[in-house]
């Protein structure tokens, strides 16, 4: 089983090496959003904190929902889908592989946002990185886990340009806000219950979601 | 088919003229009968019809999910056409929840909006009615439609707990159950029970318009394919998961009559 969603993930990590498909866009895109909040946080350097949590998730959804649309967009297009199905393993194994390969590249995103939004609004980001990265690998997971399964749903609708971020915007709010709001607090330096509670709801927005995934993704592929 | 004048008197005329007498009377209520208040004039009326809209709005949410997850594990289209029933008549719901919400708000607290919780959820719960929506009209083969469709409910009413819990967390200031007269009590339950049964009638209405349209697409399609050989002309899918037919057969005063078909009706487009 391990073996097998290893090579799922094997799989796409050597075509996105190879192709270079969504990778690149992905992180131009993402610097560019940066770029912009950027400009627009010319506050006094006490402000920032109360902005920075909100703008950099915005940026890393936006940016990573264009990588996360691609999963299987592109599996359709290039007509591999119909193989990766030939596959003799559980859907749900076909589904964690791919969310694993999603939590990888917004984790690859994040390591390129967080040092721009460092270098260019001088937050202090990177203070805690032990708490950063608490809150970004479960934020990246409660993302990766219903983007992917909506990804998997838009890719077989017909007329499906730029459904996936109208389907997941909405449904992964949660996630923004407590991901926002903990790193708002970590940025205060204010780790009490609050900032506990809401790491909390990012907990259980990704188990919640990883397990109804895994459960759903047949149904979401079925042809 | 009948005139509607000759149609007997059943069940369903009897709920439908109920439906209609209870809301008015909700409405008339809320009107003539509910005292004004004191410090907010007769802008607080608008809270019957708030809170009614707000309830019906997450029922028809769970009549989604519930039709959605009936729909997945039997595979029969008549749940699907429950599910975008309940789905159409939610999201108007909700719409009027955050508008009348709105006015009352102007009225109440001098803004238009605040990000309060509940506030919050409404309108994050119409955003997914809203993508629920636009995800169905983007699919045309029924079970396929039916099926993404249904998905989709499931993880929506997955989320709303997690989203109520995340917009809780910040500090609200909507009133939770504010102090009301017991005559004020009696027309807010009366406005609930009211626009439900209306809710119902609409709700009943538009699952039958849904069906009907389905059938009739099943029918179009089957009359273009022509009859299959040594079959009888409209005969009913066979095949569970077909591209466009229901399990359920065309009900036979909707088929039309055979005798009376001009030949040509086979090929519409057929030149010879």
């Amino acid at each position: 089983m391990a073996a097998k969603l290893w090579w799922v993930i094997h799989k796409d990590l050597v075509s996105e090496w190879r192709g270079r498909q969504a990778w690149p866009a992905m992180l131009v895109l993402g610097i560019a959003v940066v770029l912009v909040f950027s400009f627009q946080m010319d506050l006094l350097p006490q402000q920032k904190p109360a902005l920075v949590g909100g703008l950099l998730w915005l940026a890393v959804f936006f940016a990573g929902i264009f990588a996360l649309d691609r999963s299987f967009a592109a599996e359709r297009e290039a007509g591999c889908w119909d193989g990766l199905k030939l596959y003799p393993v559980s859907p749900s194994v076909i589904y964690l592989g791919k969310v694993i390969v999603n939590v990888a590249t917004l984790s690859a995103l994040e390591c390129v946002l967080v040092p721009l939004f460092v270098a260019l609004a001088d937050v202090p980001l990177l203070e805690r990185p032990g708490d950063l990265i608490l809150i970004a690998a479960l934020g990246n997971a409660g993302i990766a886990a219903v983007g992917t399964l909506l990804s998997a749903l838009a890719a077989g609708v017909r007329r499906s340009g730029n459904l996936t971020v109208l389907l997941v915007l909405p449904l992964t709010i949660p996630v923004v806000l407590a991901a926002a709001e903990a790193t708002r607090l970590m940025v205060a330096g204010d780790l009490g219950p609050a900032w506990w509670r809401w790491v909390q709801l990012l907990a259980a927005f990704a188990v919640v979601f990883t397990t109804a995934g895994t459960l759903l993704f047949e149904l979401a592929v079925e042809e | 088919m009948k005139p509607w004048s000759k149609t007997t008197f059943g069940f369903r005329q009897i709920g439908c003229t109920l439906a209609v007498v209870l809301a008015a009377a909700a409405l008339a209520a809320v009107f003539f009968v509910a005292p004004t208040e004191r410090t907010m004039g007769p802008a607080q009326k608008i809270v019957y019809v708030h809170v009614a809209m707000a309830w019906l709005a997450l029922a028809g949410f769970l009549l989604v999910a519930g039709a959605s997850v009936v729909y997945l594990v039997r595979r029969d289209l008549r749940y699907d056409d429950w599910a975008l029933a309940a789905a159409e008549l939610g999201w108007l719901c909700c719409g009027l929840t955050l508008v009348t919400g709105s006015l009352w708000a102007r009225a109440a607290w001098g803004t238009w909006w605040t990000w309060d919780p509940r506030l919050t959820a409404a309108f994050i719960l119409w955003c997914i009615y809203s993508g629920y929506l636009v995800l169905r009209s983007n699919v045309e083969a029924p079970h396929q439609r039916a099926r993404v469709a249904a998905v989709l409910a499931v993880v929506g009413a997955l989320d709303v707990p997690l989203v109520v819990m995340a917009t809780r967390w910040f500090r609200g200031i909507h009133p939770a159950s504010p102090g009301m007269e017991p005559l004020m009590r009696v027309v807010l339950l009366l406005g609930v029970l009211g626009f439900t049964a209306f809710f119902a009638m609409l709700l009943t209405r538009r699952r039958a318009q849904i069906r009907l349209e389905r059938l009739l697409a099943c029918l179009e399609q089957q009359v273009e394919a022509g009859p299959p050989f040594g079959a009888g002309l409209l005969t009913p899918p066979t095949s569970r998961h077909g591209m466009w037919h229901g399990q359920e057969t065309v009900p036979q005063r909707l088929v039309p009559q055979r005798s009376g078909r001009p030949s040509s009706i086979r090929d519409p487009r057929g030149s010879s």
